[in-house]
């Protein structure tokens, strides 16, 4: 039993197949999001303190919360739920039926072809 | 908080609460199993998220982490962070590939992947490990609210805490109960906020959300007791805050309880909107707990009370603390403890459970009596099942230090171990049996490292701090098994077909 040809070398990072092509690109570009808003912010924190003093730091509010405070604590969980819903999304536009059900009964055959 | 005294009214809304958990879970029995099974029925989307947050919110979400930011400040949006952004990991990276493995367990799924029974022991061993130092995070939070309640010290709330959660197990096996996770879902989260509420309305903060109603007391602790919260990098560093920040989102993508959910749910689409559910859910109790850390400093440093004066006992009741010093109706501070105790008994029993099952299914056939029958194997789930508790009973006397970071190691663990064996064993075919051995034992050391060496070797403890050991630890346990797996002989075909085939849909082009 061996590897479709055009499947060799498959990794994260060399896609192969038109499926794995488009989710790999999607999941890229969400975890680019997600890294981007994490060290971001942080490093905008790290950066507003160390350059400016505690008082204008103070004076950045949202909503009564100090900028940070709102940024970190409220904006993040709520981007994470908003870059769920993207990939949810686009996975159910693109992903194809076979691939949505349970696989339970789909790898007995596979494991009888190999006996 | 007064202790010596029995809490009467807190203590009759607890026995109230868990009389409506063994109810409705009678009432549901029949249900349960088609819900959160592999067929039938199912109560959505939403549902899915419920059973999602409800097996997610411990005693490190309820009571833990508003002591953490009462302790620490600033310094704890890395807990908010890391445990709402493993979601993200989980979800993109490993939630529907997981599905179409279509194995039901950490150890069932690192077996078949690496076509290993060493790797399948291996991940139950590891299990087990998590499994104990998670239940002692949630052993110590039973002990300080039962502590409190029976106004009792904590080394025999420990052992009542114990032989309470046993008795309740046994009862609800017993007789059948089953958990309604969307009902004790939306109990917990009413008990949470509900008293914030309150408290906000109190204090004369803006209460109808009061998620950004404790904004003004920040303001308030600067302005008049020149204590600022919000400093972000007071007294820590930015390697610190991102060490921890993505050890629990690489720990959150690798805990074998939270990667169970994904076996157990009928569809796979549905399985990914029940995480965006899920996560909404966590995030509300993750929005409204730094309420509770703040308003309880401003309140202490109103009544004169110094900082830290309790220490890591008192951070860890700090949400019963505000409750008490706001001066709330006892019913609310009831309703707090009632939530706190019914979510760490909840995850605990879960746990233990857990734990039991990964002795009975993957160790003691495998290692003990190979040719155990099923009857063998649940008197070996039932009886580890007491050891496991016995075990955590004894590691909980000790004050290891608080409940959220008790349970950060748990998540330094599964973050060097069992998440870098699913992730190159769902993206890269060619990792193999001895790459992921030698990685998970490699990720066992480094999370164990700071502990054991890190008073004669600072640099470790500095690298690989306890609870935050997986930022550098996990990348480094994936170095660990690709140049192991290269080095060794590849996978089998068959394995390496299935995962293009199946899991990634690779076809000839």
């Amino acid at each position: 039993m061996n590897e479709p040809s055009g499947c060799k070398g498959l990794n994260f990072f060399n896609p192969r197949g038109a499926t794995m092509r488009g989710e790999v690109r999607v999941i890229k570009l969400i975890l680019s999001g997600w890294l981007a808003a994490i060290v971001g912010f942080q490093l905008f924190a790290y950066l507003l303190e160390s350059s400016y003093s505690e008082l204008l730091l103070n004076d950045l509010t949202f909503f009564n919360l100090p900028i940070q405070f709102w940024l970190t604590g409220q904006f993040l969980p709520l981007w994470f739920i908003i870059l769920c819903v993207l990939f949810n999304l686009w996975m159910d536009r693109h992903t194809a039926p076979s691939q949505e059900g349970s696989l339970r009964f789909r790898i007995k055959p596979i494991q009888r072809e190999d006996e | 908080m007064s202790y010596g005294l029995i809490q009467f009214v807190p203590l009759a809304i607890v026995a109230v609460m868990f009389a409506l958990f063994m109810f409705s879970g009678l009432r549901n029995r029949s249900k349960q199993t088609s819900e959160y099974g592999f067929s039938g029925s199912y109560t959505g989307r939403v549902g899915i998220g419920a059973g999602i947050a409800s097996n997610w919110m411990s005693a490190a979400s309820f009571l833990g982490l508003a002591g953490v930011f009462y302790m620490k400040g600033y310094f704890a949006m890395a807990y908010v962070v890391g445990w709402t952004g493993g979601y993200v990991l989980l979800l993109v990276l490993m939630a529907t590939q997981i599905r179409r493995f279509g194995k039901f367990s950490a150890p069932d799924f690192v077996g078949f992947r690496y076509e290993s029974d060493t790797a399948r022991t291996l991940a139950a061993l590891i299990s087990i490990v998590i499994s104990v130092i998670y239940c002692v995070a949630q052993f110590r939070g039973i002990a300080l609210l039962v502590s409190w309640l029976f106004g009792i010290a904590y080394i025999p709330a420990v052992v009542i805490g114990t032989s309470l959660l046993v008795s309740q197990v046994v009862v609800s096996g017993a007789l059948g109960v089953t958990r309604n996770q969307k009902l004790q879902y939306f109990v917990l989260i009413i008990t949470f906020i509900l008293p914030l509420m309150l408290l906000t309305r109190k204090l004369g903060y803006f209460w109808i959300l009061p998620q950004f109603g404790y904004g003004a007391a920040i303001g308030e602790l600067q302005q008049q007791f020149g204590f600022n919260c919000s400093e972000p990098f007071a007294g820590t560093s930015l390697f610190e805050w991102f060490a921890l920040c993505f050890t629990l989102m690489f720990g959150t993508a690798g805990l074998p309880h939270v990667l169970s959910r994904f076996y157990m749910v009928p569809g796979i689409r549905d399985a990914r909107w029940g995480v965006v559910w899920g996560l909404f859910f966590i995030a509300l109790i993750y929005w409204s707990a730094p309420a509770y850390g703040v308003l309880a400093r401003l309140l202490e440093a109103r009544s004169g009370v110094p900082l830290y004066a309790g220490g890591a006992d008192a951070a860890d009741m700090i949400i019963l603390t505000a409750a008490g010093l706001g001066g709330i109706p006892t019913w609310a501070i009831g309703l707090l403890a009632a939530g706190g105790i019914s979510a760490a008994f909840s995850t605990a029993a879960g746990l233990l459970m857990n734990g039991s099952a990964s002795f009975s299914f993957d160790i003691y056939p495998h290692l003990i009596r190979p040719n155990a029958s099923e009857r063998d194997k649940t008197y070996a789930a039932k009886g580890f099942f007491l050891v496991l508790a016995a075990i955590v009973m004894v590691l909980t006397l000790q004050p290891w230090g608080m409940i959220a970071e008790i349970a950060a190691l748990a998540f330094a663990v599964a973050g060097n171990t069992i998440f870098p064996a699913f992730l190159l064993g769902i993206w890269w075919p060619r990792a193999n049996a001895a790459g992921v051995i030698c990685g998970m034992l490699a990720g066992l050391v480094i999370s164990f490292a700071a502990l054991l060496i890190g008073d004669s070797l600072p640099l470790v403890a500095q690298l690989f701090p306890f609870t935050s050991s997986a930022f550098i630890g996990a990348p480094l346990v994936m170095i660990v098994i690709i140049v192991i797996s290269l080095l060794t002989a590849p996978p089998s075909a068959a394995i390496r077909l299935f995962i293009s085939r199946n899991v990634h849909d690779c076809a000839e082009e």
